[in-house]
């Protein structure tokens, strides 16, 4: 959790995909987003949605649930993009996510946080940063924002997750 | 501190390459005054700033470097080929020493020492033979058989006595001392001893007269300037006491105060007699007086350097900006021309008289910020010439051949982007044409033509383009030769019919090379491959054109800048295209079963075969309900192909946005725009579309 450590701040967004409860650390959050209008990019893989201008600057627009290997997002009133920055080959570039519904801003201290599991492959693991137990059992998921954004391809963190329900249960 | 030192290391650089340039340019014309002047004045830049800035192998070597062209300034040694291979080299190292951050000197030592013994050997056998006479004056040398170094503070006697009529001229004689005390430290001393009794004189007549001692580094000339508009009605005697700054001299000091009391006129021969005694008694003395004398002249160097750059500064015509902020710059304004847009369109529908007005002004002065913004990042190539030149000179010494490098149109302005990527894939080709194109002297004789082999760079606009045409009047490309080659890398099958334009355009695969040995200087199988996709990185063309024994030509074809394009604004579905203005020809209407009857996608418009992409279907949408569509004409390479539209809109001008990573690998668009709406508008690559395309349908390239 470098950047935790860097801000000093141990604030975390959590957010819905699908059923699941996610997490990212607010120094990666640029801005939070209603749907709006999206122009579509044809020949693309078919997670990339698209690109939204964000006050004069063009964002490529990424659905999360279909990078996960998910369905794909339906859009209502609930469904947000996130701005996200991630740096690839030591650029800061930003990335709209669509994720189902924004929760809420909470607290975690690193002590709180759990390691992710280390079973199933590790490269689909390394998603996850870290598992944090709410106090209601719940089981959040700590995104590894650059790594995800900087690979190609569709993974499916299901496995990671699904780790988390057996957990849960 | 550091901020200092880094201004300083950017000025250097540009003192180098000037130093570079000029020497260059010196070769060819050996006999040019200003140029050695300008060489000179570059190495003196340098070293002054290199001893300020600490960085003093820089200031000394230069220093050694500098004498040479002293005493070439000064008729003592000839421009010889010798001389400016050593000189050319010495900049080379010099580059390294100013780099000192990333290249240690431990690394660059060896060179140090062998270049400046070369120096040294240069200046020291001239010295030795020819006591040179640097200045025509009067002036006895007396202790420095050297030459004179122009910085140095000698000093000087001056008798100045005026006629008596001078005032009736109008001449203040007390204005020429004033300006006398400009130019170093000064001793006058008025002699009144003619001054009549009261009532004997005439108080228009001027009985006085001036001795005057004068410590500076002038020369000689700039001093008898001071008097030049007296000369006729004085009688003026400069004589140079010194080759160093006797005021530093306490008896010297002492003897003048002296003087100054006594109001005696000591008379030229008696100060020489003085002068010489001075040094003859005190040899030790001197030699004190001359280190603390570099520390002085350091001292007194700098309000006057401040001074010249004051000067400088009230003339300069251009200021050093970093790139940053002009891409921050150019940034805002382009957001500026895309929220101007917003506003005009906005002032269209709310029919606001008022309103209307602002906005037009809006417009016109964001295009007017837009244009001059534009402009300000336009360099002119010209920056490129000297590496250019350098290039072909060192290499055509070393492959054995002369070569002779001519540029045009050098003052042709591009964005600086485009300059810097242009850098590598120019210095590539004129690498080729010096390689394999031009040939050795005895083989060019005995092709009748000129021993001496010609590289042009000629540059120009055309358009919104500009053109860099690279031609040599070398042995053209041999199409036998890339025939036999491309068929050995199974390239061709050796049935294949090709012509001459095909045939060339094979140079520009991957791993195609005609040399036939590999030398150091090309032939490695990376080459034209890269020229043309560095070049088409940057939006640019290129073209081959080659006849054997003639020579090849090289136009390479390039928008003016890179942030901002010509575009015609096309609406697929719900989404805006923009494709390049410069690519589109014609734009036709077309009936819908015009074309969805149409299996092999060719459709015959104004008497020709145009084969055609339909870009719903390309982009895997559902096909167009309307009646009526549009096809747009692109040229693609030399052929035209059409691609169908749901309409046309009309013209754009898109600042370009790039689409980020996640995009590159997409095919058909190369960046977006934002429209005066707010909505995206994506930006084809037309070229890079219709090869996309051609691999996935029933197009085939052959019949592109």
């Amino acid at each position: 959790m470098s950047d935790a450590e860097k801000s000093g701040i141990n604030s975390y967004l959590t957010f819905k995909i699908g059923d699941e409860t996610f997490a990212a650390h607010v120094s990666k959050i640029l801005n939070i987003i209603e749907m709006t209008r999206i122009t579509k990019i044809p020949m693309v893989p078919h997670y990339m949605k698209g690109v939204i201008n964000l006050r004069g600057t063009v964002i490529p627009l990424i659905d999360l649930k279909l990078k996960f290997g998910m369905p794909e997002t339906e859009y209502n009133l609930n469904t947000c993009i996130l701005v996200l920055e991630f740096a690839t080959e030591n650029k800061i570039s930003y990335i709209g996510a669509i994720v189902d519904s924004v929760s809420e801003v909470i607290e975690i201290t690193d002590t709180e946080l759990q390691p992710a599991p280390g079973i199933g492959s590790k490269y689909k693991a390394g998603f996850i940063d870290a598992i944090y137990k709410t106090n209601h059992d719940e089981f959040i998921l700590i995104l590894n924002i650059d790594l995800i954004l900087s690979s190609d391809e569709i993974e499916n963190i299901r496995e990671s997750a699904s780790i988390a329900d057996t957990k849960d249960s | 501190m550091d901020d200092f030192k880094k201004r300083f290391l950017d000025e250097a650089f540009e003192h180098v390459n000037a130093l570079e340039q000029a020497l260059l340019e010196l070769e060819n014309n050996p006999n040019n005054k200003e140029l050695i002047i300008k060489v000179f004045r570059a190495m003196h830049s340098l070293k002054g700033g290199g001893a300020m800035f600490g960085f003093d192998k820089v200031s000394e070597f230069t220093h050694n470097l500098e004498s040479i062209y002293d005493m070439v300034r000064n008729d003592q040694i000839k421009m010889s080929v010798d001389l400016f291979n050593i000189t050319l080299q010495s900049v080379d190292h010099l580059k390294n020493l100013l780099n000192e951050e990333t290249i240690p000197f431990s690394q660059v030592e060896e060179e140090h020492k062998m270049l400046l013994s070369k120096i040294n050997e240069i200046t020291g056998k001239i010295s030795g033979i020819n006591p040179p006479v640097a200045i025509k004056e009067t002036v006895k040398k007396k202790d420095d058989p050297d030459h004179v170094n122009e910085q140095k503070i000698q000093t000087y006697y001056i008798i100045f006595q005026p006629k008596e009529n001078i005032f009736k001229n109008g001449t203040n004689p007390l204005y020429l001392l004033d300006e006398m005390t400009m130019l170093g430290t000064c001793c006058i001393i008025p002699h009144l001893n003619k001054v009549p009794d009261f009532d004997q004189m005439t108080p228009t007549l001027c009985y006085t007269y001036w001795e005057i001692f004068i410590a500076t580094k002038e020369d000689v000339n700039t001093i008898a300037n001071v008097f030049i508009f007296v000369e006729d009605d004085s009688h003026i005697e400069i004589h140079k006491l010194s080759e160093h700054n006797l005021f530093d001299h306490p008896d010297f000091t002492e003897k003048i105060a002296a003087l100054k009391k006594d109001k005696f006129d000591i008379g030229i021969n008696n100060l020489q007699k003085f002068i010489k005694n001075l040094k003859k008694i005190t040899p030790r003395v001197q030699t004190e007086v001359l280190s603390d004398k570099k520390v002085i002249e350091n001292n007194e160097r700098k309000p006057e350097e401040i001074k010249h750059n004051i000067i400088k500064e009230n003339s300069i015509s251009s200021i050093r900006v970093s790139s940053e902020k002009l891409d921050l710059m150019m940034n805002l304004v382009s957001e500026l021309v895309t929220t101007q847009a917003r506003l005009s369109l906005y002032a269209e529908v709310n029919e606001t008289q008022e309103l209307n007005t602002i906005a037009e002004n809006v417009q016109k002065l964001s295009r007017q910020l837009r244009d001059t913004a534009f402009s300000i990042v336009l360099i002119p190539i010209e920056n490129l010439m000297t590496r250019f030149q350098r290039l072909v000179r060192d290499l055509s010494g070393e492959l054995k051949k002369d070569v002779v490098f001519v540029a045009e149109g050098t003052e042709t302005e591009l964005d600086k982007t485009i300059i810097e990527n242009l850098t590598d894939p120019l210095m590539h080709i004129l690498r080729n044409s010096l390689d394999h194109g031009i040939e050795l002297p005895e083989e060019r004789v005995l092709k009748g033509k000129n021993k001496q082999g010609q590289i042009n760079l000629k540059a120009f606009y055309s358009g919104a383009n500009v053109i860099i045409q690279i031609s040599d009047d070398g042995a053209g490309m041999d199409y036998e030769k890339i025939r036999q080659k491309a068929i050995s890398k199974k390239i061709i099958t050796p049935d294949a019919v090709l012509n001459q334009k095909e045939l060339l355009e094979l140079v520009f695969l991957p791993g195609f090379t005609t040399a036939t040995n590999i030398t150091d200087v090309s032939g490695r199988g990376v080459g034209m491959d890269i020229v043309k996709k560095k070049i088409s990185d940057i939006r640019g063309e290129v073209e081959l054109e080659s006849k054997v024994n003639v020579g090849t030509t090289i136009t390479i074809k390039l928008p003016l800048t890179l942030s901002i394009i010509d575009g015609l604004l096309v609406k697929i579905v719900d989404v805006n295209y923009i494709i390049p203005l410069s690519l589109v020809q014609k734009v036709y209407a077309i009936e819908h079963k015009e074309i969805s009857n149409l299996f092999n996608n060719i459709i015959e418009l104004d008497g020709v075969q145009i084969p055609f992409f339909y870009l719903r279907t390309e982009f895997e949408l559902p096909v167009n309900e309307e009646l009526i569509e549009e096809i747009v004409i692109v040229k693609y390479e030399d052929k035209q192909v059409g691609f169908v539209v749901d309409s046309v809109i009309g013209e754009y001008q898109a600042v370009l946005k790039p689409l980020g990573k996640h995009y590159k690998k997409q095919p058909i668009v190369s960046s977006a725009t934002i429209l005066g709406d707010g909505t995206v508008a994506l930006v084809m690559d037309s070229n890079k579309a219709i090869r996309s395309f051609s691999h996935q349908s029933k197009i085939k390239e052959e019949t592109l």
